[in-house]
This record gives structure tokens, sequence and C-alpha cells, in this order.
């Protein structure tokens, strides 16, 4: 029973939401804004359009420091314990990550043209 | 403190790679010699910190990096093959115009992993070494970005690699489900229960996976076509070390097994096959073969199968003087090819070898020399390393594995002579155009003459080292 009650009042409070929403709120709309959103990319087009080679590495690299800064929140949670060593060995980590960045940057990884 | 001094030889390796990798983004493409020089200062310095923790049995993050002798034997090795490869990479990057920073530094990344490999007795943190060097010597294999046929060896190595990988992850995953631990001490209490062939069939796939890394015979078949298809500098390193490093992780983990005794007669029966299919295998298929380097690779295949008698007769001391052995043999046979190229373009097929041990004497003396080691001649090392492999082998009642062992050498000898006889007998049919300007190249091959002969003649000193190192195990 109160199961039945409880999906009586949520059901018409979203109903109440999506309809207000649509009642009350102002209508500008565009032809770019009606269609589906393709994260980016149009969402009719002939043909699959060849890829930029460089996105790849871009990925790879985007991966590969992604990855590296997870490593940071193991580190967090023993910091309250071991403060300043803790903090010196992040220093050494952040170093080598910085320079794997810097090598990067000047063997042209992030170079699009 | 303790730790930090423990992790002194690791640390000059990654700062040298680093720093190396760095000067190599450099526009000024003249700093060949200071990249070479950094590195080598980066090995001597992880030497030098190495050589400080002899007989203090340092250990870092709560015991898991242990540096006993016989892991720091095998670090002193580790390094002169990669200072023996630098020195060898010198000249032979900037004549086949390959990227250098990047051969320093991952060369440097690749001992590190070799390091951590052997200075454990955690099998998990053995396959966090395996993968540190895995991943850079597949880079390194395909470092000749022109060559098809370095890109081929690349991607060969790649894939068996990450198979080998695979098995080795697989096997410790049913060893620790059913033992509860990584520790190579833990692995060989007495079975109890029906978990014990669940823990054979793990320990049988953590030893395929390591016998890929060593190249034994049914795990060989990429080795050729590697060594064939990377550059030679590179070749020379993955002749010496990586096998030493699965070499020595083997001993550890079956050292243990012998002492107890609990399912001995399986693994030395597996073994054992192993070997015999290994030095049959190698020895025969070298007999056929025309490329020099194709030669070096099946030759040391079937060396992996008589350093694999040493593991099987339980014999570390005859092990470890092979592998020392092995490392000087191997890199300095690679040194001769790298010094017999010309510019721009290696020489790899036995005929075109005519008369050139008339033409640079020196060179094809210090290879005849070189090859008769191999081939086990007596002033030699390699002569002493055999004799005492097979006779420890005997001794431990492993007759047939002895005879099968000398017979195979004596095929050896053909295919070893085969390549003298063509250096100094055959007449050439056109004169080579042989780079002599190679002075680094010349420096390894004496170091390595020297060290075969030292080896073979006075051996009393570094068997002394061997003792110290073979106790702690």
């Amino acid at each position: 029973m109160t199961l039945a009650l409880v999906f009586l009042i949520f059901g018409l409070l979203g109903a109440v939401m999506v309809s207000m929403n649509a009642l009350l709120g102002p209508k500008k709309t565009n032809p770019v804004k009606e269609q589906p959103f393709e994260c980016g990319s149009p969402p009719l087009q002939k043909g699959i359009p060849g890829f930029v080679i460089k996105f790849p590495l871009v990925v790879f690299l985007f991966v590969l420091f992604d990855i590296e800064v997870a490593f940071l929140f193991p580190w967090a949670l023993i910091f309250r314990e071991m403060k300043g060593p803790a903090f010196l060995i992040l220093l050494a980590y952040a170093a080598v990550l910085a320079a794997g960045f810097v090598y990067a940057w000047r063997k042209g990884a992030f170079r699009w043209d | 403190m303790n730790g930090f001094a423990a992790l002194a030889p690791l640390l000059f390796l990654v700062g040298g790679a680093i720093l190396v990798l760095l000067l190599g983004t450099r526009r000024n493409g003249g700093t060949n010699s200071v990249q070479a020089a950094v590195s080598i200062a980066a090995i001597a310095a992880a030497g030098f910190s190495a050589a400080r923790l002899w007989g203090r049995a340092v250990r870092a993050f709560g015991g898991q990096l242990r540096f006993d002798e016989a892991a720091l034997f095998m670090t002193f090795l580790f390094l002169l093959a990669a200072a023996m490869a630098v020195l060898l990479g010198m000249r032979y990057l900037v004549r086949h115009a390959m990227p250098r920073g990047e051969y320093y530094g991952l060369l440097l990344l690749a001992a590190c992993g070799l390091v951590i490999m052997t200075a454990t007795i955690n099998l998990l943190i053995v396959f966090l070494g395996l993968e540190v060097f895995s991943v850079s010597a597949y880079a390194l294999s395909g470092l000749n970005r022109r060559d098809d046929r370095s890109a081929e060896a690349a991607a060969k190595y790649f894939l068996i690699g990450s198979f080998a990988s695979a098995f080795v992850i697989f096997g410790l995953a049913l060893l620790f489900g059913t033992r509860g631990s990584l520790d190579v001490h833990q692995l060989a209490l007495p079975e109890t229960g029906g978990s014990s062939a669940l823990a054979l069939t793990g320990l049988a796939l953590v030893v395929s996976g390591l016998a890929f890394k060593i190249a034994l015979v049914p795990f060989h078949m990429y080795q050729p076509d590697v060594y064939e298809g990377a550059p030679t500098p590179v070749a020379a390193f993955f002749a010496a070390a990586p096998k030493a490093a699965g070499f020595l992780v083997l001993l550890r983990i079956l050292v243990p097994h012998f002492q107890t005794g609990i399912r001995n007669e399986a693994i030395i029966e597996f073994l054992s096959a192993v070997a015999v299919a290994t030095m049959i295998l190698g020895n025969f298929a070298a007999l056929r073969q025309r490329n020099l380097k194709r030669i070096l690779a099946y030759s040391s295949i079937a060396h992996a199968g008589y350093m694999l008698i040493a593991v099987i007769s339980g014999d570390p001391a005859g092990l470890l003087f092979y592998l020392a052995n092995y490392l000087f043999m191997g890199v300095g046979a690679f040194a001769a090819v790298i010094a017999l190229g010309g510019p721009g373009r290696e020489i790899l097929d036995l005929d075109e070898f005519a008369g050139v041990g008339r033409r640079y004497p020196w060179i094809g003396g210090i290879f005849t020399v070189l090859l008769l080691s191999m081939a086990g001649f007596p002033p030699t090392g390699g002569f002493l390393a055999k004799f005492y492999v097979f006779s420890t082998a005997v001794r431990a009642g492993h007759l047939g594995l002895a005879i099968v062992g000398v017979l195979t050498s004596l095929v050896s000898v053909y295919y070893y002579l085969r390549i003298v006889r063509i250096m100094f007998m055959k007449e050439p049919e056109r004169e080579l155009d042989v780079d002599t300007e190679n002075p680094a190249v010349y420096l390894v091959l004496f170091l390595c003459l020297y060290a075969v002969l030292q080896l073979g003649l006075f051996p009393g000193n570094i068997i002394t080292l061997i003792r110290q190192a073979t106790a702690s195990l």
C-alpha cells in the first residue's frame, strides 16, 4: 500500500515537473539545438571521413597521465599519517610526470598541424 | 635511510634514463657522446652504489626489494651488459640514423627492470620487473623505424611477450589462490589436500612464462626473428641480460622445491625434456643458417639449454659462472658483427665475410677466440663453464643430460668453426666496405676478449664472488 503511494506521489511530482517546464519555460529554438547530440560530430553524414592520425597520440597521452593521476588518491589517504616524507615522495613522482610531459612536448606530440 | 640505500642503484638508473631522454629532445643533434657519457655515468653510479650493498643484505619496502648477494651479482652483469650496449650503440645509431636519446634511455630502463626482477623473492615484484623490462625491450627492438624487419621484430616480440606475461600472471593467480602467498619460500611448503594439482599448474605456467624470456625450446621461435630484426647493439643486450634474469628467477623458484623434495620428480623430468629439446634444436637449427645474427640467436638458444642443466642438477654456482661467461661471449660476438659492419649497411650473410679475418686480423682474431669459447675450447671461459656444468650434472646423477650436452657441443663446433673458416680461408669475391672508425666497439671487443681469457685461465676471484652469491640464495 505504502509502495503504491510512493509511486503515485513521485510519479505525479515527475509529471508536474516535466509539464511545468513545457508550459512555463521560455521557448527559444534553433536548428542546431533541435539536432540529436552526437559528441560533436554531425549526426548525419555520407560515409566515414578519415580521422586525424594525431588523435590516437593525444588519447594515448591522456590515458597515460590520467592513470598516473589516479595514484594520487591512495596517496591522499596516507598523507595524514606520513606528512613530510609523503610530500617529498609526491614531489619526486610529480617530477617524473613533469619530465614525461616535457619529453612529449619537446617531441612535438601536442602539435596538431 | 636503509631503504634509500637499497633503492640507490634503481634511482641512478631511472634518473639517468630520464635525463638522457630529455637531452635527446634538444634540437642540436651533436649530443650523442654527451648522452652516452651520461648513460655510462648513471650505470657506473648504479654499479658503485650496488657494490656498497654487498654483504649487507639490505632491504626496502618492507622486505619486498632485497639485494642479497645473488641479486647484486646479477645486477653487475646487467650493468656491464648495458654499459657495453651503450658503447656498441654510439656509432651504430649515427650510422643507421636511429633515435639516440630513446635508445640510451630505454636501455637504462630495461636494465632497471631486470634489476627489480632479480632483487626480490616475491613473484609479483618479479612480474613488475619483467614488465618494466619487456615494455622497454619491445620499443628497443623496433627502434630502427626505417627498417621493416625491425618493425617485424618489435611486433613479434610484443605479441609473444604479451602471451608470456599472461602465462605468468595466470600462473601467479593460481599459486596465490592455492598457497595464499607469492613469496618463493612459501610456495614450496609441504602440500596438503587437493590443491596440489592446481598449484603445480600455476608453477608450470610461471615457469613457461620465464621460459619465453629465456627462450627455451617450445617457446623459442620468436628469438631468431627478434635478433635478426632488432638493431645489433640491442640484440647484444638481449643475448645476455634477460636470460640471466630469467634463470635467476627460475633458480629462486626451484631451489626450495629441490630442498624439500616435493614434486621433485615431476619438475626435474619436465625440465630435463625441455633442456634436451633446447640443446638439440638450438644447435641443429644453427647448422642451416646463413645469416650471422640468426646463427648467434640459435647458438644463444643452445646455450640456454646448457644453463638449464645447471638448474636441474641444483648447481647455482655453475649457472652463475656460465651466465657471466655467456655475457661476454654473447655481447662480444655481436660486437664483432657491429665492428665488421659497413657505413649504413650491416654485413650479415656468411659468404660476405670471406677473407675478412685476414684484412682485419684483430677483429677476426677476437671474434675467433669468442667463437672458440662458445664452442667450449680449453683455454677460454666457455670451456670451464661447460666443464663445471657437465661434471656437476654427472655427479648429481643426470648422466644422460651431460651426454646430450657434450654431443650437441660437438655439433656446435661445426657451425662456429665454419664462420672462422670463411673469415680466414675463403677468398673474398669483392672488397667489403667496413667502417673502421669505431673505437667504442673495439673497447668492448677487447674487454670481452680479456674477460673470456681471464675467466678461462684465472677464474679464482670470480668464483669466490659466486660462492658468496650462491650462499645467499
